[in-house]
């Protein structure tokens, strides 16, 4: 239950860890739009090229990043399929029934394929080097401007904060309850459909028991200790940019014009 | 059923980055109707291995016995589910197990599971309720509206109710007061002796060890290190003590008494140690 490694934070050492959340969740952002300027070969070389340096960086190996496509394993063939039979031009390479492969369409499967890959890796690079209440530190410092228009920013990454804090202890509990179930005969994942909704019964009731207890009780525990909404509370996990940051964005810059500059190859 | 772990080794999430290894080279045997206690250091893969006992996880090196069953790490998991039949487990924290509308319910819904019919369920059900002293007006009650106490008692009836040959249990006296600890540890110990059962306990409390065990086990950083009678467990408390464990208060008390000269050898609790101090005054005899 707990293997899933998208989403999942790897403690290390490596420059790319020290970087502030901010950092990474932006070049995030800026390398889903800036990957579509590569339009040939060597544009995709060179945004290769990039992204493994980037992983490296992380000290982490390329197996974590490569697990964590797994997942999205399916949606990424599915997405390569489509490609594959909705471009109908250049030169027919099979014709069956109403399906035409051409080489547009394997050329243009194969960049779909390239490009959702080397999105999914770099992004991974921020879930993967990021706890993931630096992240919600991160989405409120970004979203603060919104304050002016009446969001709620602090109280919503509050909310984003205590729910990814609880994630791991549900999945924990999630698996004890699933053992003890277990151990007074149910068999999850046998027999029907129906059957097998029926036998969550006794996993979900208690879970959500629980999360519901563990919830009054946490805000009990605020209340008891003075919590009120507010925007001018200070903060224990304070975001700060560095001189690596500067050299990440710099980096990123150049990243950009170089793989604007292979348009013209 | 007497159960046999053969080399046995385990790691959490095997071949993922967040592999943890909990047991290393596992040996040791249980008599079958034995009472057995297992002590060690918090985060000593006890829980770990009555997990493997239960068949909840595949062990990932050597070889469980069971009664005639075997498990190694390439057993199908599917059938592992009717080998849980015989044996019941109560968990850490086993309130978190209950979720039916009433007490009786969730109670019977083990042995419903396990085979037995609505009218058999309900027999056994009142049983174990019974036996774990609730009171029969809380039968129709929802066991969200219980106390802590209590949820833990009706927890402990839907083990039993399932009738197993087995009783495996993981620190069941847990947060309990300390009246509600001695009477539940000795009713598993009356009912090992009623049914015959083969009781393995989880336990912090070297008291209960020394008053109920015949066999005890000291697991420390994922192996066994030692096995043998409470006597020949206690008998070197410096040692237990590296091992961050302790001896039965009557023990320490015992021990003391012997440093100071009296002939005493290590009793085991305080009938035993009253016993032999009033042997020594040479007075009637405790009870
Ligand atoms: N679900 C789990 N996932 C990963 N590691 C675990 C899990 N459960 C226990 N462990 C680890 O296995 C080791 C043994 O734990 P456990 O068997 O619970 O010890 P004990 O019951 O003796 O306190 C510990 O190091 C613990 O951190
Ligand atoms: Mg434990």
């Amino acid at each position: 239950m707990s293997n899933m490694i998208l989403g999942r934070y790897l403690p290390g050492v490596s420059w790319v860890h020290r970087l502030d959340a901010r950092t990474k969740f932006i070049l995030s952002m800026l390398f889903i739009f800036v990957i579509f300027m590569a339009n040939n070969i060597y544009g995709y070389l060179f945004a290769t090229a990039f992204v493994a340096l980037s992983i490296i960086m992380t000290g982490l190996g390329f197996k974590v990043f490569f697990n964590g496509l797994k997942p999205l394993a399916m949606l990424m063939l599915i997405t390569t399929f489509l490609q594959l039979f909705f471009m109908n031009t250049g030169t027919v390479l099979v014709h069956w029934w109403i399906f035409t492969i051409t080489t547009d369409g394997v050329i243009n499967s194969v960049i779909v394929f390239v490009r959702f890959m080397l999105i999914i890796m770099f992004t991974t690079i921020l879930t993967l080097t990021t706890p993931p209440l630096e992240v919600a530190d991160a989405m409120e410092s970004l979203m603060s401007p919104l304050r002016k228009i009446g969001v709620p920013v602090s109280e919503l990454a509050l909310m984003v904060s205590i729910a990814l804090r609880f994630v791991p202890t549900l999945m924990d509990e999630a698996q004890s309850i699933m053992n003890a179930q277990r151990a007074r005969g149910v068999a999850f994942n046998e027999g029907g459909l129906i059957q097998r909704a029926k036998s969550y019964v006794p996993l979900l009731i208690p879970l959500f028991v629980n999360a519901i207890k563990r919830a009054i009780e946490l805000g009990d525990a605020m209340e008891a200790r003075g919590y009120r909404d507010g925007e001018h509370r200070t903060k224990f996990r304070v975001l700060k940019y560095t001189k690596i940051d500067g050299v990440a964005f710099a980096a990123f810059f150049i990243f950009a014009i170089g793989l604007f500059a292979t348009r013209f190859i | 059923m007497a159960i046999t772990f053969k080399n046995v080794g385990f790691t959490y999430q095997a071949g993922t980055p967040f592999a943890t290894p909990a047991l290393y080279d596992v040996n040791f045997n249980i008599p079958d109707h034995s009472f057995t206690a297992v002590i060690g250091h918090t985060g000593s893969g006890k829980s770990t291995m009555v997990q493997l006992l239960d068949g909840l996880e595949l062990p990932t090196d050597g070889e469980i016995t069971i009664g005639s069953a075997t498990i190694t790490a390439a057993t199908k998991r599917k059938t592992l589910n009717g080998m849980r039949h015989d044996i019941g487990m109560v968990f850490q924290f086993p309130e978190a197990q209950l979720f039916e509308q009433t007490v009786l319910a969730d109670v019977m819904f083990g042995p419903m599971n396990y085979g037995m019919s609505k009218a058999e369920a309900e027999i056994a059900a009142k049983a174990a309720l019974a036996l774990v002293q609730m009171p029969e007006s809380s039968y129709e009650a929802s066991p969200f509206d219980l106390s802590g106490g209590q949820m833990r008692r009706v927890a402990i009836a839907g083990v039993i109710a399932m009738e197993p040959e087995i009783l495996i249990l993981d620190e069941p006296t847990a947060g309990l007061d300390p009246a509600g600890q001695a009477d539940l540890m000795a009713l598993f110990a009356n009912l090992q002796k009623e049914r015959d059962l083969t009781v393995i306990l989880i336990t912090h409390q070297m008291e209960f060890v020394g008053q109920y065990a015949d066999n005890v086990l000291v697991f420390d950083a994922g192996s066994v290190v030692k096995t043998g009678t409470p006597a020949e467990i206690f008998a070197d408390s410096d040692w237990l003590r590296q091992k961050q464990l302790d001896v039965p208060a009557a023990t320490q008390f015992s021990d003391y008494l012997e440093a100071k000269g009296l002939p005493l050898h290590g009793a085991l609790d305080l009938d035993q140690l009253a016993d032999e101090i009033v042997g020594l005054i040479g007075g009637p005899t405790h009870e």
